[in-house]
């Protein structure tokens, strides 16, 4: 992984960033938070939905038709400038332990996200009447919750990877 | 009062200094602060794209206020309580510095902006509550929200780039420090960590 990192770092989109450092590597990173905004906010609202704490006007296809379209063009957005961040700085991020256990957070919230969304979509009347209402299902909203918070702090981390301890491959180096 | 003063009580505090001292905790607040303007920003967006007629047009915009704002609030206590919490570990660095300035400056007029939403729009919310976009001047309010939010963010982010790290008060010599202990440089060598770090110019 390091060499790849290496090799990533020679490229010319990276090397472009590189000299651009200054303000690239800022602006892709708050693209990414205002992404991470939008995410959390839809993930959020879906969420209340589900425990019945807010838009109770609303059918709970109605709300995942209003928030789903933003979750996952939000998911998009944030893979363009994650991958602008890592072909910027790819040894900072890929040779981290937070950066991997990030990435597994970000694959189980995004499966989740979609298995819910389709379900809602195929079995609407099923869901309204009853699935809604389990325990299960809202324990599962709560868990998609914090798996995205998970993500924002594991997030963060990179820049911190060293509190890992010896699981840091940087520590190794 | 001298600012000073205050800046290097704050900075001497007994909190500033346990932060300082621990490995996990500046990242956590921080992290906490990602999450916590995370939903801010989420929520103010989904207010403002109601006002705009971008989404949810149909629903009443009283009751998706009195849905939504009462998290956004309390985000944003857990926002400025980590944000406090992160300023004092380095008060005078962060009072001087130009992007923080122009982050408490946007801040006020985003305050601004929204109290002068609330005592005149907001008060007549009635009249337009169905409608499936609010007048005029709660669209130009609600595209101020959105751009001075943004701002606050790019702002926010700056401000990691162009401080450097709170000395160190623990002491050093007989003691050990765990961040030496964890952080070598690429040739192994422990590093000593005063002028890297929570928010060095390479942080974040």
């Amino acid at each position: 992984m390091k060499r790849f990192a290496d090799w990533l770092s020679t490229t010319f989109l990276s090397v472009f960033i590189q000299n651009h450092n200054s303000w690239a590597i800022p602006t892709i990173q708050s693209i990414h938070i205002v992404g991470i905004a939008i995410v959390m906010g839809s993930v959020f609202m879906i969420s209340l939905r589900v425990l019945g704490w807010a838009s109770t006007d609303q059918t709970l296809s109605q709300t995942t038709s209003r928030f789903g379209p933003w979750l996952s063009g939000s998911l998009w957005l944030m893979l363009v400038t994650g991958v602008l961040m890592v072909v910027g700085e790819p040894v900072r991020e890929l040779v981290t332990f937070s950066f991997w256990l990030k990435m597994s957070m970000v694959a189980l919230g995004t499966v989740i996200s979609a298995i819910f969304q389709k379900s809602v979509r195929k079995r609407e009347h099923e869901w309204e009447q009853e699935l809604i209402h389990r325990g299960g299902v809202k324990c599962l909203a709560v868990l998609t919750f914090f798996i995205w918070a998970c993500v924002i702090v594991l997030g963060r981390l990179i820049a911190y990877d060293h509190v890992w301890g010896s699981w840091s491959p940087a520590t190794k180096a | 009062m001298d600012v000073s003063a205050v800046l290097d009580w704050l900075e001497g505090s007994r909190l500033a200094s346990t932060i300082r001292d621990s490995l996990l905790i500046f990242p956590l607040l921080e992290s906490i602060h990602v999450i916590g303007l995370a939903l801010v920003f989420g929520t103010i967006a989904i207010i403002d794209l109601r006002l705009l007629g971008a989404a949810s047009r149909e629903r009443p915009f009283k009751r998706m206020a009195s849905d939504v704002l009462k998290w956004t609030w309390a985000a944003f206590a857990l926002t400025a309580a980590t944000g406090s919490l992160m300023f004092i570990t380095n008060a005078g660095v962060y009072y001087h510095n130009f992007y923080f300035r122009t982050k408490m400056l946007l801040l006020v007029l985003a305050g601004i902006n929204m109290l002068s939403f609330e005592l005149t729009l907001g008060r007549a919310a009635h009249k337009w509550d169905k409608a499936p976009s609010a007048p005029a001047a709660g669209k130009a309010v609600a595209v101020l929200s959105l751009a001075i939010w943004i701002s606050v963010i790019f702002a926010g982010r700056l401000i990691g780039f162009t401080t450097s790290r709170a000395k160190q008060t623990a002491p050093t010599g007989t003691d050990v420090n765990l961040e030496d202990l964890f952080q070598g440089d690429s040739t192994g060598t422990p590093t000593k960590t005063n002028s890297s770090q929570p928010g060095s110019g390479r942080l974040p």
